[in-house]
């Protein structure tokens, strides 16, 4: 009796996880991108996300769990200060005048590598429907772990120098971490947006979007220091100047 | 009272299968390593450094290059494999007991054991392939507090002390039973480690970050779950001193002089300390991943010492009025 239990109990178990994960993660739904022909982006908003304190200073960023990395100058990335500026900021339209628009996914892929045991670029966004290029340039062995809630999470293994994966991700979710649990310092965010209104800000914290004319509610989001949102307008053919400015926590 | 443990049966038939109750017992001690193994996998966030199951990264299990054992991969790996270890012990320990072993039930257990490991297996990959989901996670670690405990009965059972020892120390306490108490005792320390399992795999450990107040406060607001979890853990190890406090206090006054009960009571008591002092770095050093680590293995051994004694208390102790 107590051998059936066993079994019954193990049974329902496996029925239970695999009730959970059959769905496909990567299965694009139909109108993806709104459908008709896209609006032309025909206007520019640019600006510059000011940090308003002491540049943090770099903090070192062991990797000898590996001796593989190869990288003894990494440093850790979660607040980065150049020229002023606040890097890694994601930046998206998250209002406005954007009923009936409609914007099919780009056909260019973006790319996230992994060197040095660090991710390039620390935060990218992409449409959805948009193919992501997860490539491994290391002489080692990492794991790309996506924890997304939105989409269907991942975690894939990527064992040799040179291989690479493609996702494409179907909702709309903004800001999920992509970790290495090989190399538990190794971590960088993105944004999936149903527009290609969205961009991360560079060196010196300067951003450009590139948009429709109209008036618009614009949201820039950094993984540590929380988020803020202005409004803008701009005119057909023009350009708009957005600045943001985030404080050290 | 006095130490009063009858050992019938001769030397040849203690030596018979003496063999296999050290074999039991070198396998719970596998299965307490096993325990800090994993316990190191979780605390150094290494659970999914190896995505795939029951291959690694592609590669037989058995084979994985040494050299690959990098970061994250030495811990979840060499978890796998010491589970291995443990697992092929399990199979010779049922199939020792099933070949020589008389008492029936005995052989039941020994069985009940090797359906655990594999099950226990089994959940270590389904919480890989479904990216750790707490419930799979938390029932992988109870499962594995469960197994030790098994491993340990099983090392009991056939034992000299078990096989031939006669229920022979008197328990005069007119209140709780002794065997009683002991069993609750290992109820309450079980409850705890399902506890401190569901703070770990909620990610609730540093939800409290001050210590030995909660936010400045004896009772902290119970502002998300992840808070209330914490907090139950810290009651939960109020509960399991007050219960070893009262056993070993039983144990001083009454059975001094009973080794095989006075000792295991003792054990109980440094053990319980070095816990709440390892519980109390924990938060200290946010997590650190060996600090936390021995934190997880104190409670196993305080749970094996428990039900080890349980079963002693059990199996040795008669009322007193069954002596009159």
């Amino acid at each position: 009796m107590r051998k059936v239990l066993l079994t019954l109990s193990l049974l329902s178990l496996l029925m239970y996880a695999a009730c959970g994960g059959n769905k496909d993660p990567f299965d694009i739904p139909a109108g993806a991108g709104g459908g008709g022909p896209s609006t032309p982006l025909t206007a520019t908003v640019k600006g510059k996300i000011a940090f308003d304190g002491p540049p943090p200073t770099p903090k070192k960023q062991p990797t000898t769990s590996d001796p593989n990395c190869k990288n003894p100058d990494l440093v850790v990335e979660d607040v980065v200060v150049s020229e002023g500026g606040l890097e890694n900021v994601i930046l998206y339209v998250s209002g406005g005048d954007l009923a009936g628009k409609s914007f099919a996914p780009p056909t260019e892929k973006k790319t996230l590598d992994q060197k040095g045991c660090h991710y390039v670029p620390h935060a990218l966004t992409l449409q959805v429907g948009q193919t992501l290029r997860i490539l491994n340039s290391d002489e080692t062995l990492h794991n790309v772990h996506a924890w997304a809630e939105v989409n269907t999470p991942f975690n894939e293994s990527q064992a040799t120098k040179g291989v690479e994966t493609e996702k494409v991700f179907t909702k709309e979710e903004i800001m999920f971490p992509v970790r290495c649990d090989v190399h538990n310092w190794m971590n960088m965010y993105i944004g999936v947006f149903n527009h290609p209104l969205h961009t991360v800000s560079g060196k010196g914290g300067a951003f450009e979007i590139k948009l429709p004319a109209g008036t618009y509610e614009v949201t820039a989001m950094h993984e540590k220091l929380g988020k803020q949102t202005a409004m803008v307008t701009v005119a057909d053919n023009g350009s708009a100047d957005l600045n943001f400015t985030f404080k050290p926590k | 009272m006095s130490r009063n443990v009858r050992v019938a049966g001769s030397l040849h038939e203690e030596g018979e299968n003496i063999g296999l109750h050290r074999f039991a017992l070198f396998t719970a001690c596998s299965t307490a390593f096993l325990i800090f193994v994993g316990g190191l996998v979780t605390s150094n966030q290494a659970g999914l450094a190896v995505p795939d199951w029951p291959t690694t990264y592609g590669w037989n299990m058995f084979t994985f290059p040494y050299s690959k054992w990098v970061g994250g991969i030495f811990y979840e790996h060499g978890h796998r494999l010491v589970a291995s270890f443990v697992g092929f012990l399990t199979i010779i320990l049922a199939s020792w007991t099933w070949l020589k072993e008389t008492r029936r039930w005995v052989r039941m257990l020994s069985l009940v054991a090797l359906v655990s490991v594999i099950t226990q297996g089994i959940l270590g990959g389904l919480t890989v392939k479904y990216l750790l989901p707490t419930s799979i996670s938390m029932t992988h670690a109870c499962l594995a507090q469960t197994f030790f405990c098994m491993t340990i009965a099983m090392a009991y059972f056939t034992s000299p002390t078990s096989k031939h020892g006669s229920a022979s120390i008197r328990d005069t306490h007119t209140g709780l039973a002794l065997p009683t108490l002991c069993l609750m005792t290992t109820g309450a320390v079980y409850l705890q480690l399902l506890l401190g399992a569901w703070m770990r795999h909620t990610q609730s450990g540093l939800a409290i970050p001050d210590f030995p107040l909660a936010f400045g406060k004896l009772i902290p607001e119970f502002t998300d779950y992840h808070v209330g979890i914490h907090f139950a853990h810290r009651m939960g190890a109020i509960l399991v001193t007050g219960m070893i406090a009262w056993t070993f206090v039983r144990m001083y006054s009454r059975h001094q002089h009973d080794r095989l009960l006075f000792r295991p009571a003792l054990i109980l008591v440094i053990l319980v300390f070095a816990q709440l002092s390892f519980g109390a770095f924990a938060i200290w050093t946010e997590k650190s991943p060996i600090i936390t680590t021995v934190h997880v293995a104190t409670g196993a051994l305080i749970l094996g010492t428990s039900f080890l004694l349980t079963l002693r208390a059990y199996s040795l102790v008669v009322r007193e009025a069954r002596w009159q």
